[in-house]
């Protein structure tokens, strides 16, 4: 009964606490006190009249204590007065506000989420843990580790305009729609949804569609989730296993949430303005629930939305579901083409949809063999259970006459059993032969496999790789070839190696690496100093606060000095927020018992150890995996300028 | 999971500040979408029974009026202790009375 108070109040308490105390970490420890002692009274003297009310009096009581205890007596005190004095109405603002905070672009996707979650909907770590499949520990260290961003990064609690509040918008937006898919589609586990992370997403919605009524999008986002939930029913047929769209019972459709849809939308449109992708988003999803049968629906007019959607998001998912409305539209051959121009893209090598919608159309164009081979393709990429399983159907479904002859996938395994390979090269054949089979499906008669299908997964796969993984993969398949007697790498040149891998960081992809807005402060000032200072990693990883300079902008690191420039002049003061002694660079979090490090590696205010090397290099190797044009990442040696 | 939640009429008027009341937790609720669908309900009605192949319809009014339904709300929660707690706040602004709450199930 508690909890059900705590989940309905909880946002704006925190929200109400967080303007008080400037301090989401802060705020939401004094809202769970406030908790604790409703757990300890209630049982003995019952739930009182506004448990709300009583929730959100003992908090402030709490946040006026700690203001007090806080040095800056006078002045907070001021501003408190001043503060509850206006606290008539800001009520919804301030869980606007918390709204916009837990979805800071300061923070990682999945952080934001975590937090979201959290702090709107007032869910427990434990709750979030299951309905993402990761353990409590992790939800709880991402909630932690977004709080400490927030206080380090000194977000301030308010309300972002102008130019800005658009970006911002659409992050608290991103948020809620991945809660919301994450839901309605989960991308892993055995059940095709999980209904109670698309209620959290329509509630956070419907929230925020109260709290900034005059954006569209907002409504736009709204009228799409209420009117894909509708369908919710009807997607799983009686074991679980996905129905389209087009084969659903409309009867099951929920006409309650299609309606409620319906009004967001009318809503979205008041508010006027270009449309954008949610709006469209929604628009075609109104179409669908408009079409009372499936062969009703005016697929032209989606077509249409799906093109204005795909030039504002022209993302391969977007392409690929207007391949599909296109299709349906003006026939399967022009959707085809439209499908096959995706085939290059990397970024669906590995979508199972795009086998299936392809299949579809196959299957339409009475193409029956191949349409099976990649039913069978998309099976073997689908990560989700009942996904997989209603691909593996669509390809049973099809009988396919004629004898196939070898498939691809046993001639792979064949050609890797032979016993005059060593273990090494099996491994590295290996390596290139299953992404074969993945993109091209294994089911594949290994007669029809062409030189030109090896090109395409080639070129999907490996043309960003360095010349040595490409020329690696390109022996595989001329060594494949031979054994089977068929010329494959005809259309495969020989990368030159020559080129050595670059010792340092280009001046374009620093300066992109800088202008990043999403940095943490500790790794934005390390990387600084170590580009500024062209010192040792080590040296700088084993400076401490007391050794600092900062006026002559140095440092004492062993015997030799470190010197930096402007830019990390800048941030260390942010770095150091007060701190005097101890580590500079310090770990996220503080050691466990068992690995404690010696006393000088300790921060002895924080407790918190100093960052290793191990460490900071992986950060650093995550952060410019997307510079890296050979993908993996630089170190950070390579941070020191060119000599 | 969605309850729906019915109440018993009672003798006593409503007033001014009750109505305001009530529409302000109605648009609340509504605007959250918990609330997806609330009215109140004609006294007496009609009533139709079915006894071996004979249908019978009988207009109100009914003796037992007491038993009947004067209002309904039918809410999207979370859990049976939202329901509840929704219910304790409508009734904490209707005062005296009684509603039911049961789970719908399916469609």
């Amino acid at each position: 009964m508690i909890d059900a108070v705590w989940k309905l109040e909880s946002a704006r308490i925190v929200a109400g606490l967080t303007r008080m105390v400037h301090d989401v970490g802060l705020a939401e420890e004094l809202a769970q006190d406030a908790l604790v002692a409703a757990l300890e009274q209630w049982p003995e003297s019952g739930i009182p009249d506004n448990p709300g009310a009583w929730l959100t009096a003992i908090a402030k009581r709490r946040a006026v204590d700690h203001i007090r205890r806080s040095q800056r007596l006078e002045r907070k005190h001021e501003q408190l007065a001043y503060e509850l004095d206006q606290q008539r109405d800001p009520e919804r603002d301030d869980v606007l506000r918390l709204m916009f905070i837990s979805c800071h672009p300061a923070l990682p996707t999945e952080a934001r989420v975590a937090l979201t979650l959290r702090l709107l909907g007032g869910l427990t770590a434990e709750e979030i843990a299951r309905a993402f499949l990761v353990s409590e520990q992790r939800i709880i260290q991402r909630i932690a580790g977004a709080k400490r961003t927030l206080a380090e990064e000194r977000v301030p609690f308010e309300l972002p305009d102008g130019s800005e509040l658009a970006e911002r918008l659409s992050s608290v937006l991103e948020v809620i729609y991945l809660i919301f898919n994450e839901g309605y589609s989960a991308t892993s586990g055995d059940d095709l949804m999980r209904p109670g992370l698309c209620l959290e997403a329509l509630r956070l919605g419907r929230m925020l569609a109260e709290l900034a009524p005059h954006e569209a999008e907002v409504h736009g986002l709204v009228a799409l989730m209420e009117i894909q939930s509708s369908r919710s029913a009807a997607r799983t047929g009686p074991s679980g296993e996905p129905v389209q769209l087009h084969e659903q019972n409309r009867g099951r459709w929920d006409q309650l949430l299609i309606r409620r849809g319906f009004t967001a939308m009318l809503r979205a449109r008041e508010v006027g303005g270009t449309p954008g992708p949610y709006v469209l988003q929604a628009a075609i999803a109104v179409c669908h629930a408009q079409a009372r049968t499936a062969e009703d629906t005016d697929w032209a007019q989606i077509a249409a939305l799906y093109e204005a959607l795909a030039r504002l998001l022209p993302t391969p998912i977007v392409q690929l579901n207007r391949a599909v409305a296109v299709g349906m539209a003006h026939g399967p051959q022009e959707g085809l083409a439209l499908v096959d121009s995706l085939i290059a893209d990397p970024a669906l090598r590995d979508y199972h949809l795009l086998p299936g919608v392809r299949g579809d159309l196959l299957v339409r164009l009475g193409r029956h063999a191949e349409a099976r081979l990649e039913f069978e393709r998309g099976a073997s990429l689908a990560r989700n259970v009942a996904e997989r399983a209603f691909l593996r159907r669509r390809a049973d479904e099809i009988t396919v006459t004629g004898s196939p002859g070898a498939t691809l996938g046993q001639a792979a395994r064949d050609f890797l059993a032979r016993d005059d390979l060593d273990a090494v090269t099996i491994r590295s054949y290996g390596q290139t032969l299953r992404r074969m089979c993945l993109t091209l499906g294994e089911h594949m008669p290994l007669a029809s496999l062409t030189a030109d299908q090896v090109a395409r997964v080639f070129a999907t796969a490996w043309d960003e790789a360095a010349a040595k993984t490409w020329n690696r993969h390109r022996s595989a398949v001329r060594s494949f070839g031979a054994w089977a007697s068929m010329d494959l790498a005809t259309g495969l040149d020989r990368r030159a190696e020559t080129r050595p891998r670059a010792e340092t960081i280009g001046s374009a992809q620093l300066d992109a690496l800088w202008s990043r807005p999403d940095l943490p402060l500790r790794e934005r000032t390390l990387w600084r100093l170590l580009h500024e200072s062209a010192a040792a990693v080590t040296a700088v990883l084993s400076l401490n606060v007391e050794h600092l300079d900062l006026d002559d902008r140095r440092a004492r690191a062993g015997d030799a000095w470190v010197s930096w420039r402007s830019g990390t002049a800048r941030l260390l003061p942010h770095l150091l927020a007060g701190r005097t002694r101890g580590p500079l660079f310090l770990a996220d979090r503080r050691p466990g018992p068992s690995r404690m490090p010696a006393a000088a590696d300790l921060c002895p205010d924080t407790g918190r150890g100093r960052l290793s090397y191990e460490r900071a290099e992986y950060l650093f190797k995550q952060a410019t995996k997307s510079l890296d044009p050979a993908g993996g990442g630089y170190t950070l040696r390579q941070l020191k300028p060119r000599a | 999971m969605r309850y729906l939640m019915t109440t018993k009429p009672t003798d006593a008027a409503p007033d001014e500040k009750l109505y305001a009341e009530m529409a302000a937790f109605i648009e609340e609720m509504t605007a959250a979408g918990v609330l997806l669908a609330t009215g109140g309900l004609e006294p007496g009605g009609i009533r139709v029974t079915s006894f071996g192949d004979t249908i019978t319809v009988t207009d109100g009014p009914f003796a037992e009026a007491k038993e009947a339904v004067a209002g309904f709300a039918l809410v999207e929660v979370r859990s049976k202790e939202e329901a509840i707690e929704l219910t304790r706040r409508f009734r904490a602004i209707v005062g005296d009375g009684e509603s039911v709450i049961q789970q719908v199930f399916g469609p």
